[in-house]
């Protein structure tokens, strides 16, 4: 599955770049995440919980930083797995700046999902990940404001 | 496929049900049993407890009071499709509820839980949405009110609080001059609308007074296309001008793609749709 999308995001690109590969500020955005923990450089181990409709999942994964070029592009790669399914995909993400208090965050992306949950939920899954992508900015974006 | 072992309780009154569901958080209220059944066959939900409220006679009703139709919960799609009220005095909802699956879920489906497991593909919002109805919802600090844009918060995502359970639809008696149609393409396997578009139009003197677009299936949340309702208002109800007005129908929105449909397709098809929505709706002005 192909993700690709942009967001505006209420901070200067120097303070969106810090935020954005801050394993603190990451654990507390991810939607379900209750906190990364480091496994290596740039690695970190995490534990999520999500909810969606009756069906609750609980997944242990792994997230990488790659290809760092601050505070213009990174990568990221993931990978998760739960008795639901498994996740397993990368994307690059391209910070642009957009005035003095404003970025622009582009990213584009594939993600393989298997399991259970891809072979009776694929009818959902392409909204499930735009929602999972949308819950994440808005939190993210709350706190840059608070920090700011 | 066999469910994970879980609790069953069937209680007969709504504050009976309230208790339980306070008394216990990993319960889930179980109404028809159409989508969350199967997830519990599949054991991708495994609730600790099922509160199954059919057995609670206060959700099984539809009346009318005033200007407005209430539709208990529990009411299934079949009964709100072959109602006689309905038919006479909201006759999009009922067109909406013979759209929905098919005679087996139909037969065992209920308006509340349909619009509780907010599914984006759902078919009841379209027709919601363009009717302006309700959700009313019962829970331990009492009753409240939503308008169902408002209840419906994201894909399978609602504004029901842990403990609160949907007691009741409220649609408004429709004037007999508007037109209505509810049109879909749906995905044949699962009966689930790629596309589907429910419509209210009402024109006087050659001139559109009233244009209500709600559109489901096309985005991760069903919607009003605003855009081409403010169209057509004051505009002569012809075949060009509701051409016009459906090529708006997703403008700016951010369609979904899967297996059956990409998005570019998707949002042609809500054009089409609506555009022929509109068209039958019109054969219905008085």
């Amino acid at each position: 599955m192909k993700i690709q999308g942009q967001q505006t995001l209420p901070a200067s690109r120097d303070r969106v770049w810090k935020a954005l590969l801050d394993p603190e500020v990451l654990g507390r955005t991810l939607p379900g995440c209750d906190g990364l923990e480091a496994a290596g450089p740039d690695e970190y181990k995490m534990h999520m919980k999500l909810a969606i409709a009756s069906v609750q999942g609980v997944f242990d994964g792994r997230v990488k930083i790659e290809d760092q070029n601050p505070p213009e592009s990174y990568k990221l790669s993931v990978e998760g797995r739960g008795k639901v399914g498994f996740v397993k995909g990368g994307g690059a993400f391209r910070l642009e700046p957009a005035g003095d208090s404003e970025t622009l965050v582009h990213y584009e992306g594939d993600v393989s999902v298997g399991g259970l949950i891809a072979g009776v939920g694929q009818r959902l899954l392409d909204m499930t990940s735009k929602m999972m992508i949308k819950r994440f900015f808005s939190a993210f974006s709350s706190e840059l404001e608070k920090s700011a | 496929m066999i469910p994970s072992s879980f609790d069953y309780a069937a209680p007969e009154t709504i504050s009976e049900a309230l208790k339980l569901l306070a008394a216990n958080p990993d319960s889930k209220v179980l109404a028809g049993g159409q989508s969350l059944i199967p997830l519990l066959k599949l054991r991708l939900a495994a609730p600790g407890q099922l509160i199954d409220l059919g057995r609670v006679p206060d959700l099984h009703f539809i009346a009318e009071t005033g200007q407005v139709i209430r539709i208990g919960a529990m009411t299934t799609h079949y009964q709100i499709e072959t109602s006689e009220l309905l038919r006479e005095k909201c006759p999009l909802l009922a067109k909406t509820a013979a759209n929905i699956g098919d005679v087996q879920v139909r037969n065992r489906g209920t308006i509340g839980g349909s619009v509780a497991h907010a599914d984006p593909a759902a078919d009841y919002p379209a027709a919601l949405l363009a009717l302006g109805a309700k959700v009313k919802i019962v829970g331990a600090k009492g009753e409240r009110e939503l308008g169902i844009e408002d209840f419906l918060v994201e894909a399978l995502t609602t504004a029901l609080e842990p403990g609160e359970i949907i007691s009741e639809i409220q649609v408004p008696v429709e004037d007999k001059s508007v037109g209505t149609a509810y049109r879909t393409l749906v995905q044949p396997a699962s009966g689930f609308a790629i596309v589907g578009v429910g419509v209210r139009l009402a024109a006087k003197g050659g001139k559109i007074t009233l244009a209500r677009i709600g559109v489901t299936g096309v985005a991760s949340k069903p919607f009003r296309a605003s855009k081409a309702e403010s169209a057509l208002e004051g505009k002569a109800p012809t075949a060009e001008n509701f051409a016009a007005a459906a090529a708006l129908a997703a403008d700016g929105v951010d369609a979904l793609s899967d297996l059956h449909a990409s998005a570019e397709y998707r949002s042609h098809l809500a054009v089409v749709e609506t555009r022929r929505a509109l068209a039958e709706a019109a054969q219905g002005l008085a």
